[in-house]
């Protein structure tokens, strides 16, 4: 389908997949360092809502899973986030959601309750309206 | 607290509007009926049942100076009711829609007015003295879904509108032979009937509720995903701004003040926006409360039981938090409020008082004036 204003066609899909790699690379190191919150930011940073294409969106998605399971402490890694990202985190949430796989949904549940308390239900709201800025 | 005055008339309230003195208020009660009741010593008592739609009906604005009611209706047609030797008279205004009227406002000058419908088209009527009737032009391009509410630029010619399509629009309704050209006015642009001014693509989902400030000069209204939306300088090159807030999605706004809005939805609760100095906006607080709401008395004990069986883990110490604070929160309305109706003088630019009416079948009247501190200067 042609790219509507501000959409991406299929061939920038392939910088945007190998902008995705460069940054999973980046956030294994920062895992590594034991720095999660830091990974999850640098995974919600320049996710590309305006792709129709799936695979940058599954692309993206196993790298903010990545870097979502790995957090323990919660209160703190939302402390941390800017405000403008509660919106994303939360499309991430329900998408962990649907996946059915226990480990993710556990955590995404977890993180959901404390994200909704801080961000409230126009957080939630945003997320399901937003039919065009899927993640 | 800012109410003044609250009372149940109805299981639900469809929409309401005030009489040029405000002694009277006119509402459709979820039926098919206009109901007039004057307000006389703290009773309220039934003057009038108007009853002429066959279907529910819409909307509902009283004009101030010519004293007419109009009313649409989703049978789709309008109305225009006169007080003659103490009864309403209605006049049939043929609207030519094949979908429900949704929405209705008489132009500031009162010689026209504008109806939002579900057949993607506005109606703009006005009344030919030669023939003794209210002719109605359709604005039929532009609009992809239904109409859900349109608003009066002070001009008297511009016309905003919001549309479930996600878009907010401004037109030019500009009939020869009723509306004035201007001579000092903008483009030429603005002297075609239905030429589109302005298209707004900020919101994602439905959009509802929109005003002009007093001035003209910003437009405000709401998208369903919990945003609020403000234009500054509408007109060839727009500022638009778009703010996120906590809670449930607002259903219409009111401008206060040049630089305040009042907007109502379905929290119930009516919540003040304001623009500070540096011309941005964002959401000061509720009308009823203090500024710091604890996140976790906020929600009601509906809720916290849905997310406790969502959670998976006892609440019962929030539970019981939720249910004391959902009394005390509770406030005016139990149910969506839909519409916020100002109570000043038309043309004044600062509102002190005005009513709300909701799902739950109450009017409240706020009145601002021992507020004027709380909100600040914007006001």
């Amino acid at each position: 389908m042609a790219g509507a204003g501000g959409f991406v066609e299929a061939d920038n899909a392939e910088a945007i997949i190998a902008r995705i790699e460069t940054k999973s690379s980046k956030i294994e190191s920062l895992l590594k360092q034991y720095k999660p919150v830091e990974a999850l930011k640098t995974a919600l940073e320049g996710s590309p809502p305006k792709t129709l294409d799936e695979r940058c969106k599954s692309a993206n998605w196993i790298v903010v899973h990545r870097a979502l399971m790995a957090i323990k402490d919660i209160e703190g890694m939302l402390n941390a986030l800017d405000v403008e990202y509660y919106d994303i985190l939360m499309k991430y949430l329900y998408r962990g959601l649907s996946t059915g796989d226990r480990p993710t949904c556990d955590q995404c549940l977890k993180i959901h309750e404390k994200l909704t308390d801080r961000a409230g239900l126009g957080c939630i709201l945003r997320c399901l309206t937003d039919t065009i800025n899927t993640v | 607290m800012a109410v003044v005055d609250v009372h149940r008339f109805a299981e639900s309230i469809t929409c309401h509007a005030w009489s040029p003195d405000h002694s009277m208020v006119a509402f459709c009660p979820n039926n098919n009926e206009v109901h007039i009741y004057k307000s006389s010593q703290d009773q309220w008592e039934r003057l009038h049942v108007l009853e002429k739609h066959d279907q529910i009906v819409s909307g509902i604005d009283w004009s101030s100076k010519s004293n007419k009611i109009v009313t649409v209706s989703h049978d789709r047609n309008s109305y225009v009711w006169s007080l003659e030797g103490g009864e309403w008279v209605p006049t049939l205004v043929i609207l030519r829609l094949n979908r429900a009227a949704l929405c209705v406002q008489w132009s500031p000058k009162e010689n026209k007015f504008a109806v939002g419908s579900g057949a993607k088209t506005v109606c703009i009527c006005y009344y030919e003295q030669e023939n003794n009737w209210w002719v109605s032009k359709l604005i039929r391009k532009r609009h992809e879904s239904s109409v859900t509410n349109v608003a009066w630029h002070p001009n008297n010619i511009l016309l905003a509108t919001t549309s479930t399509d996600g878009k907010c629009r401004v037109f030019s309704t500009f009939i020869k032979g009723v509306d004035v050209k201007d001579p000092k006015a903008g483009s030429p642009a603005e002297s075609k009937f239905g030429e589109q001014i302005l298209q707004l693509d900020l919101s994602y989902s439905w959009a509802f509720g929109v005003k002009w400030s007093p001035s003209g000069n910003t437009l405000a209204y709401v998208g369903h995903s919990s945003m609020i939306y403000f234009v500054d300088d509408v007109g060839p090159s727009p500022l638009a701004q778009s703010v996120a807030f906590r809670d449930l999605p607002l259903r219409d706004v009111l401008f206060i003040s040049e630089k305040m809005v009042i907007g109502v939805g379905y929290d119930s609760n009516p919540m003040v926006f304001a623009a500070d100095d540096t011309g941005i906006w964002s959401f000061i607080r509720y009308i009823g409360e203090k500024k710091a709401v604890s996140s976790g008395s906020s929600y009601s004990s509906q809720f916290s039981e849905a997310f406790t069986k969502f959670y998976g883990q006892s609440k019962a110490t929030t539970a019981n938090e939720a249910s004391e604070s959902s009394k005390s929160r509770g406030g005016v309305h139990d149910n969506c409020i839909n519409s916020i109706v100002p109570l000043s003088k038309a043309g004044s630019p600062k509102v002190m008082r005005f009513s709300t009416s909701g799902l739950d079948g109450k009017i409240a009247i706020w009145d601002l004036e021992n507020m004027q501190e709380e909100l600040g200067h914007q006001f």
